[in-house]
């Protein structure tokens, strides 16, 4: 007999039941709708945590160019240790500290470029700081392992200008892949330059919306002209934050700013040096272990041996995110409020605690739901146990007209698998619009993968078969006449 | 020519505690083909029993058992399976249909097991044709709780003979029936066998539905006393001609 002729058969008897039919299948829909939306409601908080956490900087590094200076003046109030992961004793330079900078300060600039403060007057020249940093530095650490992305970046100041419309403003010469580095952007028009216009050093720039208002007003520039250092750069994007923190306003160094490929600045301005390299790791544990790693290479790559201190910092953005925003207000209390010492934890262990408390959430929900689901499964089997001695009678007139005991084996078990299975989807789609209805009422981020999904419906089947094997066993050893005699 | 059914020195003991019973004692039998046999006795003297093993629905203590020239009494369960399916029909007194399933279905049931791939279109077409051959066509899509207890047993008997089976047991078929209905369901068997030649085995414990077959075997205490042909033939055709308006009014 054919599994095609098992299945025609199995459904005419849970057709001949209905009621108890649907009611069946309810257990299971209940079952796996709980298991989808505990694992989105879990998975979601979980990837919530992760994004502002990669949002918030906590899985980037900065090389800067440059290392130390003379010991001058007390530093500014607002200013931003660096190179936290490094000795802050500068060896064998008892007359040199770590360097303290200014976000205007700008150790490469130093050299190439005058900065404001130097135009101004302001000198202060920086020992061992020949900017040293190049895009092959770069690719460099685009090869070390657990590296997601690193973009170069050389940082000027420029009037943008289009006709008579000028502004004075950031320019950001940097790699394709920095929207992939800057999670909390979204482009209003266009998009970023490509690899390929950069590798071609073409003439294009991106505005921030804050320019893009200042000269074009509420039009789209896409595709217009605007002048930098007096040549023409076609407009292919404007973009803006899509953080629901912080409004962009002037003077705002990613949305007042406009940003053009590294390679055509370099080719401009006649450069072969970079400011930085902005670089994050996949995983946000694996911060002190790159940085480690890129120090390494970069004094091999730059020949400094023995005492020679480097001529370069790494820093973590982690302990500015944290102390400064960027956080979610309500996660960052959670961190700084739970976490005793917080400043002694490196950041590293921050972000695998992060990890492991969602991941744990998830775990808890999961636990939940596979309780409901095993509930939903002893369901299909008491019933199914149920009908084994409420339908003798149809087993014995079944094996009368020649089913044999394997037919009746897998009518029963088609049976439970049908009615596991199909509870399981619309489990599946009560689970999707409700993880759907639940992130809307309560703003709670869910996110429900296919592999979830997948999960769901294969756990829905082998609950079937698991719970459905026993009674279909118990009724195809029904004996034919017992059956026929049961009156 | 070789008998349809040939058994030798059949017997079933049961064991109940510590009694036991003798349902059969060293029972042999021949059916011809195309002989409508009657089995009549007192309540517990082994008609039943009998049935079942003729049907393969039971397997004997010991003995023999022939159907169509082939050994059955010690079949594997899957080919006594294939047995009932291709080659057994069974009318059983309490008729055996499936509940909330319409009449049609009911018939199609044997074609959903056994050997060999029907379509859909087929089944249906063969289940028509064998609820026609009992003039129950108009009622295919009838429920079995629609259908009156005579015509369920109508719809028992298309069942039974979907698959052309040499031979057609009925146990006690008229039992839950009255006179009349009893009488229709004894014309079609009697048709059955004279037009289509069908072996038929009837077990009942009344005379008067015993005398429509073509020789009564009488059992008492698990063994045959008597082995006859009929000579007084009952024909229902006939009986049915001078009834109806009569039945049809007591009824
Ligand atoms: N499963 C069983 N277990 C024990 N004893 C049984 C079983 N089946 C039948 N018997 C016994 O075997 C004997 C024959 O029973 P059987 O059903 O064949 O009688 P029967 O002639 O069909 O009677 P009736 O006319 O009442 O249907 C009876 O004494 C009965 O009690
Ligand atoms: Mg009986």
């Amino acid at each position: 007999m054919s599994l095609g002729n098992s299945y025609i058969i199995a459904l005419k008897a849970l057709r001949r039941n209905k009621m108890q039919t649907a009611l069946t299948m309810l257990g299971m829909t209940i079952g796996v709708a709980t298991v989808l939306t505990m694992i989105a409601l879990g998975s979601g908080a979980q990837k919530a945590i992760q994004d502002q956490v990669k949002a918030a900087g906590m899985n980037m590094l900065v090389v800067t160019a440059g290392n130390y200076q003379a010991q001058r003046e007390k530093p500014p109030d607002d200013a931003i240790e660096m190179g936290a992961v490094r000795n802050p004793e500068v060896n064998g330079h008892p007359h040199l500290q770590l360097a303290l900078f200014h976000p205007e300060d700008d150790p490469f600039a130093i050299h190439d470029h005058p900065t404001a403060r130097q135009r101004l007057g302001d000198s202060e020249a920086g020992l061992g700081a020949a900017a040293t940093l190049t895009i092959e530095d770069a690719n460099a650490i685009r090869k070390i392992n657990g590296v997601q992305y690193a973009c170069e970046g050389i940082h000027e100041n420029v009037h943008v200008a289009d006709g008579d419309t000028r502004w004075f403003t950031r320019v950001h010469g940097d790699d394709s892949s920095l929207p992939n580095i800057r999670r909390a952007w979204s482009f209003v028009h266009g998009d970023f330059f490509s690899a390929r216009q950069q590798r071609k050093n073409e003439q294009v720039v991106v505005l921030g919306n804050i320019v893009a208002a200042k000269l074009f007003g509420d039009v789209n520039p896409v595709g217009k002209t605007v002048t930098l250092w007096k040549q023409p750069f076609k407009i292919v994007g404007v973009v803006t934050s899509s953080s629901w923190m912080v409004t962009p306003e002037s003077g705002d160094d990613q949305f007042d700013a406009v940003y053009i490929p590294v390679t055509t600045m370099q080719k401009l301005l006649n450069l072969s040096k970079l400011n930085d390299i902005t670089v994050t790791t996949s995983s946000t544990g694996d911060v002190t272990r790159v940085s480690k790693t890129i120090v390494t290479l970069l004094r091999s790559r730059h020949k400094i041996g023995g005492n020679t201190p480097d001529d370069f910092t790494v820093a973590s953005q982690a302990s500015k995110a944290l102390t400064k925003g960027g956080l979610r207000p309500d996660v960052a209390s959670a961190v700084t409020g739970n976490a005793a010492g917080l400043e002694k934890v490196t950041l590293d262990q921050l972000g695998k605690t992060l990890d492991k408390s969602s991941k744990t959430m998830t775990a808890l929900l999961a636990s939940i739901a596979t309780v409901s689901l095993i509930v939903g499964g002893i369901g299909i089997m008491n019933i199914m146990l149920l009908s084994v001695t409420e339908r003798t009678r149809e087993i014995g007139i079944r094996r009368a007209v020649g089913a044999r005991a394997t037919d009746v084996l897998l009518q029963f078990i088609l049976e439970s698998v049908t009615l596991s299975v199909v509870g399981g989807l619309l489990g599946i789609l009560i689970g999707v619009v409700a993880a759907i209805a639940i992130s809307h009422a309560v703003q709670w981020s869910t996110s429900i993968s296919p592999l979830a999904v997948a999960l769901s419906f294969g756990i829905s089947a082998a609950v079937g078969i698991f719970f459905g094997y026993y009674p279909a066993r118990e009724a195809s050893r029904v004996a034919p006449l017992t059956s026929l005699r049961f009156e | 020519m070789n008998p349809v059914i040939s058994v030798r020195n059949l017997t079933k003991t049961y064991h109940v505690g510590e009694h036991q019973v003798n349902a059969l004692r060293s029972i042999s039998l021949d059916v011809q083909a195309g002989e409508f046999v009657s089995v009549i006795g007192p309540s517990g003297s082994g008609k039943s029993t009998l049935m079942h093993i003729l049907g393969c629905l039971d397997q004997p203590t010991s003995g023999q058992y022939f159907l169509d020239g082939r050994d059955v009494s010690h079949l594997s369960d899957d080919e006594i399976s294939l047995v009932r399916n291709k080659q057994i029909g069974f009318v059983f007194q309490g008729f055996n249909l499936l509940t909330r399933t319409s009449a049609l279905e009911n018939v199609e049931l044997p074609l959903l097991y056994g050997t060999g791939n029907i379509t859909a279109a087929e089944r249906r077409k063969r289940a028509m044709a064998a609820l026609a051959s009992v003039g129950l066509e108009s009622r295919y899509d009838h429920h079995t709780n629609q259908l009156s207890g005579g015509q369920q047993q109508r719809v028992a008997i298309a069942r039974a003979l979907l698959n052309n089976p040499s031979i057609l047991l009925a146990d006690e078929p008229t039992g839950n029936l009255d006179s009349k209905t009893s009488i229709e369901v004894m014309e079609i068997f009697q048709s059955l066998q004279k037009e289509r030649g069908i072996t038929i085995v009837l077990i009942t414990h009344e005379m008067d539905v015993a005398e429509y077959g073509s020789r009564i075997i009488s059992f008492k205490d698990g063994n045959i006393i008597s082995d006859v042909t009929n000579e007084s033939r009952r024909h229902a055709k006939g009986e049915l001609d001078v009834l109806p308006s009569v039945a049809e009014g007591v009824a």
